[in-house]
């Protein structure tokens, strides 16, 4: 394996529940390499998702740490965490969140502006064509359908070529073709960009793309799994 | 059954609590207050005016006359009716106070009183002491009291003296209060009181000379005003007298309160429009919760008339409780401001709970609410139950079902009906009505301008590499923006006050910037025939003096017209309220233009004749060969009309509404009028050499009275502010509910915009730059509207010049920014701290 992009190290997360404090995740210690995709796979409320926002700084951690390419996320502050997903970060949800505001081709624009890109369009624009929607650029979210909400979504998470790219069950919302038409494209972006890409979701048969499987269960990584096609 | 099944579902829908009706409520409960109270003042007015009636008019009943006392049998008559009368006269003059060279001069009203006055209240003066006594004077001369505006004018004190034309007083004290002094209505110079007696050497009070008496009687409790009324009017038959009792002690100002009452709801009513805005967004947002509830209901097997009447039953509800917020309001906030507003008014007011304007101010809100909640309501009808299974959100578009819409312009036509009847201003009130609707549509097509403006440009290339810019724009112009209450909300209220601010400059400008150039510098009264000459050489004699215009001068009531009561033939017109100047002369006056018929030959002796302003004539549907009669100091005159002439009142020149042949009024005791254009430094000495040559007549500087007009209007124009402010809070409510409103979706805006890597610092330049913009259009389209009602007012109902002001615009349009930037940022903080994991998780 070559170098780790993202380590964790004894990581913990509780929430404030309407019962109390709820312990979600319950020491992840955990490395991804650089170029590797990783499957997080595990039953509901296994804490798949939440480990996945830890990853990408969306939730802060109770206590341990995660270092990623460099940089100790749980010592960044808000601003800078979010400067640090600009420049090496893209997530995929599971519920697309565009923003309802702006069309396809804004969406995708924005994180290439925010991190001060001049031909954010432009690049914006071919990201879209890449996944197929070239002739829906000027469409609202609302106008859209769900795979097609998704497509736009990838783009805009693959376009600033992120070291790092997360999804959070990117099929979850989508029938069974739409959803393998997805992952094709979520592979073949995180292929062409050569992106460090944690997946998670419910199907094994799509963690089974990736290099390595992780399952969690109650907080805690149940075992790790020979990566499928690496035996192969 | 669908009654019972609807109601026993919005009781259940409503048990989740009113948080989200919170600008709902705010917005009906802020319009229906500011309607009942404005009302409940007037009617405490009113109810003040009808309880002090008496005291107001100063006697249970008045006969008034002009230009002369009464007969010796007139005088008879109106004693064999009462218990008590008294005798009053009112005249302008001049107080002259002389201190060795130095001679000040103050322009006043004269109240000429005996012995019984006052019949009803008590003279207020200072230091306290008896009134009578302070009349009688000292040191051989009598006293007066007077008000003390022109005491300190004139710098005097008491036991200082002046002169009313020759005859000199004593100041005996200061007036604070005349109990009589609010029915008098608008007048040029403060109260003089004095002994009539006491004028018997003052050569103020001869033939000709302009002066009112009142006969103020004292009435047996059980006596019958109307009866009596009719009784003078027969007795008193050609006096030419002016009967006012104390059913209505003070006509002038209760009708100038209703009318001020009047068109103050009617700007609460463009309050409770832009309240509508706000409830109709409120119900809105509800339903746009309730469709997967609707669509569930549908599932279940509820038809849409059950759909309907749960949402119409709950919205109802809510109305009936926003209603009765706003009535406690509206009638509780003048109880408590009652001593504020009893100590700025001049009229007694009788505060109280009063249930006609809470029931004009209930319907207003019930019929506004109904207006504005009835096309969101019918869009529960098209919810299908498939919208469950549907990926994208149910937006109904387009117009509701053609019965609706007929409905809506049927309770359109109601409110405006209602509205025109209850202000008895029915032009006025259509013509708001209009012009509220026709900004409405303005505004609706504005925010839609705006929006369309706002896509454009944040897809233009422009805007590429402004990421915060570009972002404000987008959301200003996409889909579920804030855009277009806030521009109606916000717009309509700033409307008003741009409105107001661009008429109010305007006037203030025209009588400052135009008055004075063609204005003259003092209007001379009371100037007797045999002065005249002396009068015109004195001034000719003078340099400075640039024109003189003089024309004898009588005064009358037009009577009848054509044999009939001239009320009857003319209605209301205000040139047959109270009694008019006439002038006559031989020739037509210099430069008059005749519109029609003939000026009689300068020979002319005939039967007489009359020439009438032409405007006013056709406004009264005069036409040549119509006899009117004229009471001319109790003696009729019938004339014909035979000619119309335009009279210019725009230039505060001598102009007259009557004129007639000399032969007609021959005998007429009266005086002249003059007017002396004249350098402004050289007025001061050009009064002191007429004042010292005539002291009995009375000199009125047209620049003063131009000063108290002026403020009469300021009192006017802020009256209206403090209304259409109560329409700026309302739309600030609005504003506020839209920024509620918004926060979860800028919440979920922000939480993606973090997960893309935008700062915080970013996302608030983006949240404050998108409210900016906003108030900015709400202040533009506020500037355009305001100006356009400012230029059709001053144009085409005050006839003067219309210029646009760029200061209150520029106010109105920082007041939009601020108003939404403030509303904007106190609504992004939650937004700003909200963590992005949370959020997301919280859609997912």
């Amino acid at each position: 394996m070559s170098d780790t992009i993202l380590s964790l190290d004894d990581a913990r997360l509780s929430l404030a529940g309407n019962s109390g404090q709820v312990d979600i995740l319950r020491g992840i210690t955990l490395e991804v390499a650089r170029g590797e995709t990783l499957g997080l796979i595990g039953p509901s409320g296994s804490g798949k998702s939440s480990l996945l926002m830890l990853m990408g700084g969306l939730e802060r951690a109770t206590s341990g740490r995660i270092i990623a390419l460099g940089h100790d996320l749980t010592a960044l502050g808000e601003d800078a965490l979010a400067r640090f997903r600009r420049e090496h970060m893209g997530v995929v949800f599971q519920s697309f969140h565009l923003i309802p505001t702006m069309t396809a081709l804004e969406n995708v624009a924005t994180p290439l502006e925010l991190a001060g890109h001049g031909d954010a369009f432009d690049r914006a624009a071919a990201e879209l064509a890449l996944v197929g929607l070239a002739d829906r650029m000027d469409h609202y979210p609302t106008q859209m359908s769900g795979g097609e909400q998704q497509r736009v979504a990838l783009a805009r998470a693959a376009a600033p070529r992120p070291d790092i790219l997360l999804a959070d069950e990117p099929t979850g919302n989508l029938d069974g073709a739409t959803g393998e038409a997805i992952m094709d494209l979520l592979f073949g972006l995180r292929d062409r960009h050569g992106s460090t890409l944690v997946l998670v979701t419910h199907a094994r048969e799509l963690a089974e793309r990736c290099d390595r499987i992780v399952r969690l269960r109650d907080g805690l990584i149940d075992t790790g799994e020979a990566p499928a096609r690496a035996a192969e | 059954m669908t009654l019972p099944i609807a109601f026993r579902i919005a009781g259940r829908e409503l048990r989740g609590g009113l948080a989200g009706f919170r600008v709902f409520l705010a917005c009906l409960a802020l319009g229906v207050a500011a309607i009942a109270a404005v009302g409940t003042v007037r009617e405490s007015i009113n109810a003040g005016l009808e309880r002090e009636g008496a005291v107001i008019l100063g006697g249970d009943a008045s006969i008034g006359l002009t230009y002369r006392f009464a007969e010796p049998e007139e005088r008879a008559w109106i004693e064999s009716v009462s218990e008590t009368v008294s005798e009053i006269v009112d005249f302008r003059s001049m107080a002259v106070v002389e201190r060795g060279e130095v001679v000040e001069r103050g322009l006043t009203q004269v109240k000429a009183v005996d012995d019984a006055y006052p019949l009803y209240g008590t003279v207020g003066i200072e230091p306290e002491s008896d009134f009578m006594a302070a009349l009688d004077g000292t040191g051989g001369l009598p006293g007066a009291v007077m008000d003390r505006v022109l005491v300190d004018r004139l710098g005097l004190a008491p036991g200082d003296t002046f002169r009313l034309g020759t005859q000199d007083f004593v100041l005996s004290a200061v007036l604070t209060r005349e109990p009589d002094g609010a029915g008098g209505g608008f007048g040029l110079g403060p109260r003089t009181i004095v002994r009539t007696t006491a004028l018997a050497n003052s050569g103020l009070l001869q033939p000709g000379t302009l002066f009112d008496t009142a006969y103020r009687m004292r009435l047996d409790p059980g006596t019958d005003l109307a009866t009596l009324q009719a009784q003078a009017a027969t007795a008193l038959e050609g006096a030419g007298l002016r009967w006012r009792d104390a059913r209505n002690g003070a006509p002038g100002v209760a009708e100038f309160v209703d009318r001020l009452g009047a068109f103050l709801v009617l700007v609460g009513l463009a309050g409770l429009a832009v309240g509508g805005v706000g409830v109709s967004a409120a119900v809105r947002a509800y339903l746009d919760t309730k469709i997967g509830v609707i669509a569930t209901l549908k599932t279940l097997g509820a038809d849409r008339r059950t759909v309907f009447l749960t949402y119409f039953l709950q919205i109802g509800a809510l109305t009936v409780l926003g209603i009765a917020l706003g009535l406690l309001l509206g009638a509780v906030a003048p109880l408590a401001l009652a001593p504020v507003i009893e100590a700025r008014l001049p009229v007694p007011a009788a505060f109280g709970v009063h249930p006609g304007p809470l029931v004009e101010a209930a319907i207003y809100g019930a019929l506004t609410a109904l207006l504005f909640t009835l096309w969101p309501l019918a869009r529960t009808e098209e919810v299908r139950a498939a919208a469950l299974f549907r990926d994208a959100v149910f937006r109904p578009t387009g117009l509701p079902r053609p019965i609706w819409v007929a409905i809506t312009l049927a309770l359109l036509g109601l409110l405006v009906s209602l509205a025109a009847w209850l202000s008895g201003l029915a032009m006025l009130t259509l013509w708001a009505a209009i012009g509220m609707v026709a900004a409405f549509l303005a505004l609706i097509a504005a925010s839609l301008g705006v929006r369309r403006l706002a896509r454009r440009l944040a897809r233009s290339q422009a805007m590429r590499g402004h990421t915060t810019a570009r972002m404000a724009f987008g959301s200003v112009g996409g889909p579920g923006s804030e855009t277009t209450s806030v521009v109606i909300s916000l717009g309509l209220g700033l409307s008003v006050l741009a409105a107001i601010g661009q008429i109010d400059s305007n006037l203030r400008g025209a009588i400052a910037r135009d008055l004075p150039e063609v204005a003259p510098s003092y209007f001379i009264v009371d100037i007797q025939n045999d002065q005249m000459d002396g009068f015109r050489a004195l001034l000719d004699a003078n340099p400075a003096v640039e024109d003189v215009q003089s024309a004898p001068m009588l005064r009358g009531i037009i009577t009848q017209i054509n044999g009939r009561p001239a009320a009857e033939v003319a209605g209301d017109h205000w040139v047959l309220e109270g009694d008019r100047g006439i002038t006559y002369s031989a020739t037509p006056p210099e430069g008059a233009v005749i519109t029609a018929g003939q000026f009689w030959d300068a020979d002319y002796t005939g039967p007489p004749q009359v020439s009438f302003a032409a405007e006013e004539a056709e406004e009264m549907g005069l036409t040549l060969g119509d006899k009117i009669t004229i009471n001319v100091l109790g003696r009729d005159i019938e004339a014909e009309i035979t000619s119309f002439r335009e009279v210019d009142f725009s230039t505060a020149g001598i102009g007259f509404i009557l004129s007639m042949n000399p032969g007609a009024l021959a005998g007429a005791p009266h005086t002249h009028i003059a007017t002396i254009y004249a350098e402004e430094a050289a007025e001061g000495a050009i009064l002191r050499d007429l004042a010292s040559a005539y002291p009995n007549i009375t000199a009125i500087r047209v620049r003063d009275a131009i000063d108290r007009v002026t403020d009469v209007l300021g009192g006017i124009a802020a009256a209206v502010t403090y209304g259409a402010l109560a329409t700026l809070i309302t739309g600030g409510i609005v504003l506020i509910g839209a920024a509620a409103a918004g926060e979860r979706a800028r919440t979920y805006e922000a939480a993606v915009l973090k997960t893309l890597g935008a700062t915080r610092r970013a996302i608030l330049a983006n949240f404050a730059l998108r409210s900016a913009l906003l108030g900015a259009a709400a202040g533009i389209v506020a500037v355009i509207a305001g100006g356009l009602a400012g230029w059709g007012v001053t144009t085409q109902v005050m006839n003067t010049d219309f210029v646009f002001e760029p200061g209150s615009a520029i106010a109105i349009v920082g007041a939009g920014v601020l108003a939404t930037l403030i509303a904007g940022l106190v609504f992004a903080w939650r937004p700003l701290a909200a963590r992005p994991a949370g959020v997301l998780r919280a859609r997912e």
